[in-house]
């Protein structure tokens, strides 16, 4: 069941007021959080934030296509490292 | 500095598939079809050519054929064995785009010039590329972004990466914070 949406997006308040302590800050940090329950807002897009997957902390640099997921879709808890064949990266 | 004859692996010969000789195949490739897309493929020694004679994509996996394999006798023999082509075989890319196997085993190091580690490879989770480091003396790899910001220069040919590590601040959810006030000593 989906949630009501006069409730509005779940986000763990702590996590706000860190995003605007470091944007106003304007320096390249990157925001550890273990709270994989809260979801992407539209002011945290630039931001990258340090997702715990258990384990560590999964570097998340949020981007406009990821607003409305949840932090934890982005860091899996489990991994399977496979071969590199010939998967490329793109620098951004 | 790349090595054109290095051995890439692309794929692993899995069990054998019908009774016409098709094996499965475990593709390590992006695109599972470009198995057969760059060329002979060879074992691990690079003496064994397997040419590929038919393939078709299933949701499963991989069905290929090979020339010379006509029957399941044959197609069993061939189970486990890695499939290899030479760095060589694959195309250039465009500048800015580097294939994972080339990153992996770089030497990471940071502005200054002092080593922060070594590349272990490249993932991607689904909010972009990100590398790998290994960290002599530390537990637990890093991982960065791959930005400019983040990784400004990569030298494949002096085999060195230049790389940032970001500044990490913690956010802290206040009520969990009080669990971690010291014990009290008796």
């Amino acid at each position: 069941m989906t949630r009501s949406v006069w409730k509005g997006p779940f986000v763990d308040g702590y996590i706000l007021k860190k995003a605007e302590k470091t944007r106003a800050s304007g320096r390249n940090e990157v925001i550890k959080i273990w709270s994989r329950r809260s979801t992407i807002l539209p002011h945290f897009v630039g931001l990258t934030f340090g997702v715990h997957n258990g384990q560590k902390h999964i570097p998340v640099s949020v981007s406009e296509d990821m607003v409305g997921h949840k932090f934890g879709e982005f860091a899996p808890t489990r991994t399977f490292p496979g071969h590199g064949g010939d998967k490329k990266a793109v620098k951004k | 500095m790349i090595d054109p004859n290095r051995l890439i692996l692309l794929g692993e010969i899995g069990a054998a598939h019908g009774i016409r000789g098709e094996v499965s195949i475990r593709t390590f490739t992006d695109n599972p079809a470009d198995i057969a897309a760059y060329g002979p493929l060879s074992d691990k020694t690079g003496k064994r050519l397997f040419t590929i004679a038919g393939l078709r994509v299933t949701p499963k996996a991989v069905i290929a054929r090979f020339k010379g394999v006509e029957d399941r006798t044959a197609a069993e023999r061939l189970r486990n064995i890695g499939l290899y082509v030479a760095r060589s075989s694959l195309p250039e890319l465009e500048p800015g785009t580097y294939y994972h196997e080339d990153l992996a085993g770089l030497t990471a190091v940071d502005a200054r010039g002092a080593e922060v580690g070594c590349v272990l490879g490249v993932v991607n989770y689904g909010a972009g590329d990100l590398v790998e480091i290994v960290r002599p003396q530390e537990r637990e790899t890093l991982l960065l972004p791959f930005t400019d910001a983040a990784v400004p220069a990569i030298d494949l040919a002096a085999g060195r990466v230049t790389v940032i590590v970001p500044t990490f601040v913690v956010a802290e959810d206040p009520d969990t914070a009080d669990d971690k006030v010291e014990p009290i000593k008796e």
